[in-house]
């Protein structure tokens, strides 16, 4: 069976699906016996979701409007150019 | 005056992959970029107000200071004018926009050079000789009474912890994670291999997960209540 490390290198794998079916298999494995490591997938999913949501729309973090200062130096930044 | 064509810059553009990307620009895409290739000066305000809090929310995404958020938009909307003409329209002009941006974060944050940058380190699982693991990221953090949390608040500290990742990390975790490019396309962008770009992103995503632990903690703990 594979030690907790050796699953630990194989995660990101194991999520993409990039792994032979015998490395699958143990990575499984691994997480049916391992109750630290199946918590860990738990919650490794959990906090790749999170992130996303804490971008999805409505984003709070667009802004409404760009300070006009921003937008009136960006034309003329191109002007310029 | 500006002309009344209306882009909806709050609309998040879907990730640019393979599969995923839009062949054809819509009606007003078209309009706009006509307009633009035309050289109407009234089309690059409404461009630039209408894609700007876009382009600003994602430079603050990358970037930690709101100077260089500030400076990325000017050189995001420079680049954008620059290009016009060259734009394939093999994708929305929200995709292609945001593409530049995050192109123009990644060239200032690379033009900052290699900083020493803080050690996650105390954030990633410990194993002991044998390789089992001997200490889990979970907090001690103590809650507060009426310390309460909201969606809105959980989004904040989720994108807060993410900004507070070095650089190396949260770009990594940007580009995969957030902004849905696939973990090729992520090296690719970074100039890294696969296996680097893999072992960064495992990295960024168990250090995130042990800084937010604590504020899971704190829902868990007000969901009990």
């Amino acid at each position: 069976m594979l030690t907790c490390k050796e699953f630990d290198d194989f995660m990101v794998d194991y999520l993409e699906q990039d792994l032979s079916v015998w490395q699958k298999f143990m990575c499984w494995l691994h997480v049916k016996m391992c109750r630290e490591c199946a918590e860990f997938v738990r919650d490794y999913h959990r906090y790749i979701k999170l992130g996303r949501k804490a971008y999805d729309a409505p984003d709070e973090a667009v802004p409404d409007t760009v300070p006009e200062e921003l937008i009136k130096a960006a034309l003329a930044h191109r002007e310029s150019n | 005056m500006v002309r009344a064509i209306r882009v909806d810059s709050r609309t998040k553009p879907r990730p640019m992959t393979a599969t995923s990307r839009p062949a054809y620009l819509d009606g007003k895409d078209k309009k706009l970029l006509k307009c633009l290739r035309a050289g109407d000066e009234n089309c690059y305000e409404i461009l630039v107000r209408s894609f700007g809090p876009r382009v600003l929310a994602t430079a603050r995404q990358y970037l930690r200071s709101d100077a260089d958020a500030a400076d990325c938009f000017q050189d995001t909307f420079l680049a954008v004018f620059e290009s016009v003409d060259k734009f394939e329209q093999r994708s929305t002009i929200a995709t292609w926009i945001r593409g530049i941006t995050i192109n123009q974060c990644l060239m200032r944050i690379r033009a900052q050079g290699r900083r020493q940058e803080d050690s996650i380190e105390h954030l990633l699982p410990v194993f002991d000789e044998r390789g089992d693991r001997v200490r889990s990221y979970t907090s001690n953090r103590s809650c507060g009474i009426g310390d309460t949390i909201d969606a809105a608040q959980m989004k904040r500290i989720v994108r807060e912890n993410i900004l507070s990742l070095p650089d190396t990390f949260r770009v990594t975790l940007l580009l995969r994670d957030i902004d849905g490019y696939s973990t090729k396309e992520t090296a690719t962008i970074l100039g890294i291999s696969v296996t680097a770009a893999k072992t960064r992103l495992h990295r960024a995503r168990t250090a995130l997960g042990a800084l937010l632990q604590p504020e899971m903690e704190r829902l868990k703990y007000h969901a009990d209540v």
